[in-house]
């Protein structure tokens, strides 16, 4: 992974005002990924989409960790479920 | 944009409190919230309507300037003046002349929503925080959709886009699937501090106007072939996606008849080769059948077939 696709997790937590815990927490849910190089932390760029909705949920909806683990895992599924679905759709198209 | 009652979109009534207008968006909030209705366009503008709502009624002076001027609320401290300089000049105190009804009402809840959420963190506010502190960011990924034939795909072809106002010009490589989405790398945003550009994920939607249903590089198609043909074989002419093929058909070939032609499909995508068309045989029965061919027909009937 390229250096500047990564963003330090410390300029994460100032620019989003989050403790350092939730980036751990998340990471350790495994619903982002956190890259250590010479002792410093970093966010992967693709894991700052993940990173920021689970900060909308959290602050919008008060939702805790739990839950955020709980609507990552059901929005993962819902995604594969729309690809199936579309998937489907078009082999269905066939016989119609 | 037309009236916006807000206390209609929360489920509330006029004396609602606090702490009702609270219970209410969240309970909404959490049915609509984007993040959770992933692709549904609806929910989205439902969620930033919620937000228009929850940000007039929850705010008391918002809410008293609502209720007292309805769908101009934000033009209330306008007719406050009005009002008054009517009054100084001795004119009636109503609002008639102001034109208000005319006025359309537009939220600006944009720090709300995940777009400028994320300008906040990319966009023009981080952009002078981001000198302050030395960060470097890569720039917004942008989103876009593009309509095409299938008529369009059957071979790479250069288009030229507009995107925030740029010309993008790209190739879209032929066989490129209906749902699919392409990344162009570093034509999104500007990066932050020397940061990279993002990207710009161009979604396909494929509209097809052909007379074939297309299932990846294969195709698939009816023949009709009439009954004498498909009992004692014949050649019929078939259509593929460049041309007409013909093609030999089978003594005592049987309705429902699949028949591939290889290589006839739609172009592989970023692939050298093309896929196979395939052809079902549609065996048709004569629905009228002169006096001459009724006897032929009886007297096969009489020979046992």
């Amino acid at each position: 992974m390229k250096r500047e696709d990564l963003i330090p997790a410390e300029e994460i937590c100032i620019r989003y005002k989050v403790e350092r815990q939730f980036v751990h927490s998340l990471s350790e849910s495994g619903i982002i990924k956190v890259v250590i190089i010479e002792k410093t932390e970093y966010i992967p760029h693709d894991s700052l989409t993940n990173f920021e909705k689970m900060i909308r949920l959290s602050r919008d909806l008060e939702i805790n960790l739990e839950g955020l683990e709980a609507i990552h895992h059901l929005l993962r599924q819902i995604e594969k479920l729309q690809k199936d679905n579309r998937r489907l759709k078009n082999r269905l198209s066939l016989y119609e | 944009m037309e009236f916006i009652d807000y206390y209609k979109l929360l489920e509330l009534d006029k004396s609602a409190s606090q702490a009702d207008i609270k219970k209410a968006y969240r309970k909404l909030a959490r049915k609509y919230h984007p993040d959770l209705n992933p692709n549904d366009k609806d929910a989205q503008a439902r969620f930033q309507q919620l937000n228009e709502a929850n940000e007039v009624l929850s705010d008391p002076e918002k809410r008293k300037k609502y209720d007292q001027y309805g769908k101009d609320w934000q033009h209330a401290d306008q007719f406050e003046q009005a009002r008054k300089q009517q009054a100084a000049s001795g004119g009636g105190a109503g609002f008639g002349g102001f034109g208000g009804g005319q006025q359309s009402y537009s939220g600006n809840f944009d720090e709300d929503t995940f777009s400028d959420f994320f300008e906040q963190m990319f966009g023009g506010r981080a952009r002078a925080e981001g000198a302050r502190r030395g960060g470097h960011f890569k720039g917004q990924d942008f989103n876009a959709e593009l309509q095409l034939r299938l008529s369009d795909i059957y071979e790479s072809q250069k288009q030229t886009l507009t995107v925030n106002g740029k010309n993008i010009r790209l190739t879209i490589p032929a066989g490129v699937e209906d749902g699919q989405t392409i990344k162009i790398k570093g034509h999104g945003g500007p990066g932050i501090q020397g940061g990279p550009k993002g990207d710009l994920f161009i979604t396909f939607k494929i509209l097809n106007d052909s007379s074939f249903k297309r299932e990846k590089e294969n195709l698939y198609s009816e023949k009709e072939v009439n009954l004498t043909t498909a009992v004692l074989g014949g050649e019929i002419e078939v259509d593929t996606f460049t041309g007409k093929v013909r093609l030999k058909v089978k003594p005592g070939t049987q309705n429902g008849t699949k028949v591939k032609l290889k290589g006839k499909g739609f172009p592989k995508y970023k692939k050298d080769g093309f896929g196979d068309l395939f052809v079902t045989y549609k065996v048709s029965l004569p629905e009228k059948l002169t006096a001459e061919q009724k006897e032929l027909f009886e007297k096969l009937q009489k020979s046992g077939l």
